[in-house]
C-alpha cells in the first residue's frame, strides 16, 4: 500500500448490538470505514446504496442465517466475505468455505487475530487480483494428490484425507500455483505472511520440511519439494487443473 | 380359538389356572391310583374266598355222578379260578412255610377242611407285582381228586406302598410341569430385569410388549419411562450445549472489549481468562456434542494429523516431537480425530512437560503412542481419569484450566471410530498414553 488509498468499507452483518457496536469502534480506531446490518434484509439495503471492500457476516441470524447470505452475495459479487461463528465447528467451517466465503473465524477471537485477517484478505483481493483467483471449486491434481482449495483439502494419492496447517496450505498452494518454477524464500515468505501475518517468525524451512514429511511417497522423496541451493524452492511435478 | 378366550389374560388368572389344574391333575390321578388299589381285597379275604369256593365246589362234586364231574368242574371255572376234577392227584404237596402257611388260613376260614387231605403248591410271580399262583388238591370222598387252579393277589400294603410311589411321581410330574408353565408366564418379567439392569449403561433398551395383559403393560410403561428418561437427558443436553453456544457471543464481546484496554498487563490477563473460559466451552460442547457429531467418516492419514498437532505445538515453543511413519491411513471423523490427539498432546505438555509422539502399526492396529516424562498417574487413578470431570487432586492444586473433560472426550472419539484409549505409566516414570484404532 504504497499510496494511502481511502479508507477501506466493511460491513459488519451481526444480529448482537453490543458485539456490533463493539465491531465498529474497533474497526474505526483500526482506520476501516465501517457499517453495520442487523440481518439479511438490512444488509441488502445498506449493499445497495454503499461500495463495500469486505463483508464481516454473522453465522447465526435471525431470519436467513449467514450460509443463505453468503450464497447470495457470491451470486452477484465477488467481495470478500469473513465468516463469524459461535460454533467453532470444522463443518460449518467448511460449508462457508464452500459457499464462497474468503475466511471464516470461531468466536471468541481477539482484536489482535481479527484485524490481522481482514489486513491479510484485503491485501490479497487489492493487490493482486489473480492470488484470489483459484478460490472455488478448480481442483488441482499433480503425482496423484489432489488439492482442493475451495475445502482447503489435500487427498493422498490413495484417497486419504492428509491434514495441512494453515500455513502448510498456504505455502502448497504457493507452490501448486507457480509448478515447475523456482520460487525464493523471501516471496514465500510474504505469501505465507499474507494470510497469518500474526504468525511468528516461522521459517519456511520448517514449512517445507514439514510439508515434505507429509507429502512422503515411499520411493519418491524429495522430488517434489526440491530445494534450489541459495534461492529458494522448486516444486518438480506439473500440475493439473480441473 | 375358544382355548384362547378361556386362558386369563391376567397374571393372576393365569397363575391360578395354572395351580388348579395341577391340583386337578393330582387329584384325578391319585384317586384312580387309590381305586385302583381298592380293587384288591387284602390276603387274607381273598384265602377265605378261595377256601370257601374249595368247599363249595367240592359239595358239588360231591353229588355229582363221576361221570359229569369233569364238566361239572369246568362250568364253575372262571378266569380268575380254575377247576377240574380227576382220579389221581394231580399235584404234589409243596410243604414249605408258605402252602402251611395258607393251609392254615384254609383250616381257619373253612373248618370243613380238617383232616381233610389237601394238597398245596404256591408259586410267587418274579415280576411285579408279585401275586402268588396257588395251586390246590381236594381228595374227594371216594377218592378221586378236585384241583383248584387260582391266583392270590399281593398284599394291600404293597399295593399302597407302590401307590404312594405313583402318587409321588404323579405330583412331581404335575409340579414340574406347573413350574414350566409358570416359568414360561414368568419370561417377560426376567426380560425387564435384563433390561432394567442395562438401563443407564448407555443403552437404550426395547423390551418386547408381550405376555399376560398386566405384564404387557409394565412393559409398555417401563419402555415409555425409558423413552421420557432419554427425552429428558437429550433436553437437558440440549439446554446446557444451547447455553454453551449462547455464552460465546458475550465472551466475544468480553475479548473484543479486552483489546481496548489500555494497560498491557491486565489486558494480557484478561485475555488469557477468556481463552480459558473458550477452551472450557469447546471442550464441554464437544463432550455435549460428541454422540452425534454430523462430521462423516473418510479415509484419514493418522500420521498427517499427529504432524500438524506436534508442529503447532512446536510453534509454540513447546517441546513435542514426532516420529514413526509418515502416512498411515485410518477410517474417521479427521477433525474430531485432531480434537483428540491435540488432547492427549496437551496433557503431556501440561503434566508431563514434553510430548514424544511415536506413530507405528501393530498388525492390524494404529498405535499413536503419546509419551511424557512427568509424573505419570498413580495406577489406582488410571481409571478415574476417564470418567467425565474428572480432576487429579494434584491437578487440581496447581489450579489448571479445563473441566477434566480431556480424556472423556478422547475415549469418547476413540470408540466411535472402533478403537480404544490405553493409559500406562512408562517404568522409566512418566505417562504412556495409546492411542488405538483399526489401520486400513
Amino acid at each position: 500500500m504504497a499510496t494511502a488509498p481511502l479508507a477501506p468499507v466493511i460491513l459488519i452483518v451481526e444480529d448482537d448490538p453490543a458485539l456490533r457496536t463493539l465491531l465498529m469502534r474497533l474497526l474505526r480506531e483500526e482506520g476501516f470505514q465501517p457499517l453495520s446490518a442487523g440481518h439479511g434484509a438490512e444488509m441488502a439495503r445498506v449493499l445497495e446504496t454503499n461500495t463495500v471492500d469486505l463483508i464481516l457476516l454473522d453465522v447465526m441470524l435471525p431470519g436467513s442465517n449467514g450460509f443463505d447470505l453468503c450464497r447470495s452475495i457470491r451470486r452477484e459479487s465477488d467481495v470478500p466475505i469473513v465468516m463469524l461463528s459461535a460454533r467453532d465447528d470444522e463443518t460449518d467451517r467448511l460449508i462457508g468455505l464452500e459457499l464462497g466465503a474468503d475466511d471464516y473465524i470461531g468466536k471468541p477471537f481477539s482484536k489482535k487475530e481479527l484485524i490481522a485477517r481482514i489486513r491479510a484478505i484485503l491485501r490479497r483481493t487489492q493487490n493482486g487480483q489473480q492470488a484470489s483467483q483459484p478460490r472455488g471449486h478448480q481442483q488441482m491434481t499433480f503425482a496423484g494428490w489432489s488439492l482442493d482449495p475451495g475445502r482447503r483439502e489435500l487427498l493422498s494419492p490413495d484417497g486419504a484425507f492428509v491434514d495441512l496447517s494453515g500455513a502448510e496450505f498456504d505455502l502448497l498452494l504457493a507452490f501448486v500455483s507457480s509448478p515447475q518454477r523456482v520460487i525464493g524464500r523471501e516471496r514465500l515468505l510474504e505469501m505465507s505472511r499474507a494470510r497469518f501475518s500474526d504468525a511468528s517468525d516461522r521459517s519456511i524451512d520448517v514449512l517445507v520440511s514439514r510439508l515434505r514429511r507429509k507429502l512422503a511417497v515411499t520411493g519418491q522423496a524429495e522430488s517434489l519439494l526440491r530445494t534450489v541451493r541459495g534461492v529458494g524452492y522448486i516444486f518438480t511435478v506439473g500440475v493439473e487443473r480441473r | 380359538m375358544k382355548l384362547l378366550r378361556l386362558w386369563p389374560q391376567r397374571l393372576v388368572g393365569q397363575v391360578t389356572l395354572v395351580l388348579m389344574l395341577a391340583v386337578a391333575l393330582e387329584f384325578i390321578g391319585s384317586s384312580l391310583l387309590f381305586e385302583h388299589s381298592r380293587l384288591y381285597p387284602d390276603r387274607e379275604s381273598q384265602t377265605r374266598r378261595v377256601a370257601e369256593q374249595l368247599i363249595t365246589a367240592e359239595a358239588l362234586l360231591e353229588e355229582a355222578s363221576p361221570d359229569e364231574r369233569a364238566a361239572r368242574a369246568a362250568v364253575m371255572s372262571n378266569r380268575v379260578t380254575q377247576l377240574s376234577w380227576s382220579i389221581l392227584p394231580s399235584l404234589v404237596d409243596g410243604g414249605r412255610d408258605v402252602e402251611d402257611e395258607f393251609r392254615e388260613e384254609f383250616l381257619e376260614a373253612e373248618p370243613g377242611l380238617r383232616g381233610r387231605d389237601l394238597r398245596l403248591r404256591a408259586n410267587i410271580d418274579h415280576a411285579l407285582p408279585r401275586d402268588t399262583h396257588l395251586k390246590a388238591a381236594l381228595k374227594l370222598r371216594d377218592g378221586s381228586w378236585m384241583a383248584l387252579n387260582t391266583r392270590i393277589h399281593v398284599a394291600p400294603w404293597a399295593v399302597l406302598l407302590s401307590g404312594f410311589g405313583s402318587a409321588f411321581i404323579l405330583g412331581l410330574g404335575v409340579i414340574a410341569a406347573a413350574a414350566l408353565v409358570l416359568s414360561n408366564l414368568s419370561r417377560p418379567l426376567r426380560a425387564l430385569a435384563e433390561a432394567a439392569d442395562k438401563v443407564g449403561k448407555g443403552a437404550h433398551v426395547r423390551i418386547a410388549e408381550t405376555g399376560a395383559r398386566d405384564l404387557k403393560l409394565v412393559a409398555k410403561a417401563f419402555n415409555a419411562m425409558q423413552d421420557r428418561i432419554s427425552g429428558l437427558l437429550r433436553a437437558r443436553t440440549e439446554a446446557l450445549a444451547a447455553v454453551g453456544h449462547d455464552l460465546r457471543t458475550p465472551l466475544a464481546r468480553l475479548r473484543l472489549r479486552a483489546g481496548f484496554v489500555k494497560d498491557a498487563e491486565a489486558r494480557e490477563a484478561l485475555e488469557a481468562d477468556v481463552d480459558e473460559m473458550a477452551a472450557m466451552l469447546d471442550s464441554l460442547l464437544a463432550y455435549l456434542g460428541g454422540q452425534e457429531d454430523p462430521e462423516p467418516r473418510r479415509r484419514t492419514d493418522l500420521a498427517a494429523i499427529a504432524m500438524t498437532v506436534v508442529g503447532d505445538a512446536a510453534d509454540a515453543e513447546r517441546p513435542a516431537t514426532y516420529a514413526g511413519l509418515d502416512h498411515l491411513p485410518v477410517q474417521a471423523r479427521p477433525v474430531s480425530l485432531k480434537r483428540a490427539i491435540s488432547n492427549v498432546v496437551e496433557n503431556a505438555l501440561h503434566y508431563g512437560g514434553d510430548a514424544s509422539l511415536t506413530l507405528a502399526r501393530e498388525g492390524r492396529t494404529a498405535v499413536l503412542a503419546v509419551e511424557d516424562n512427568g509424573p505419570g498417574i498413580p495406577e489406582t487413578e488410571l481409571a478415574e481419569v476417564l470418567q467425565p470431570f474428572h480432576r487429579l487432586d494434584s491437578a487440581r492444586a496447581r489450579n489448571t484450566a479445563g473441566l477434566g473433560l480431556g480424556l472423556t472426550i478422547v475415549q469418547q472419539i476413540l470408540q466411535r471410530e472402533g478403537g480404544a484409549l490405553v493409559l500406562k505409566n512408562r517404568p522409566q516414570g512418566g505417562l504412556r498414553v495409546e492411542l488405538r484404532l483399526p489401520a486400513l
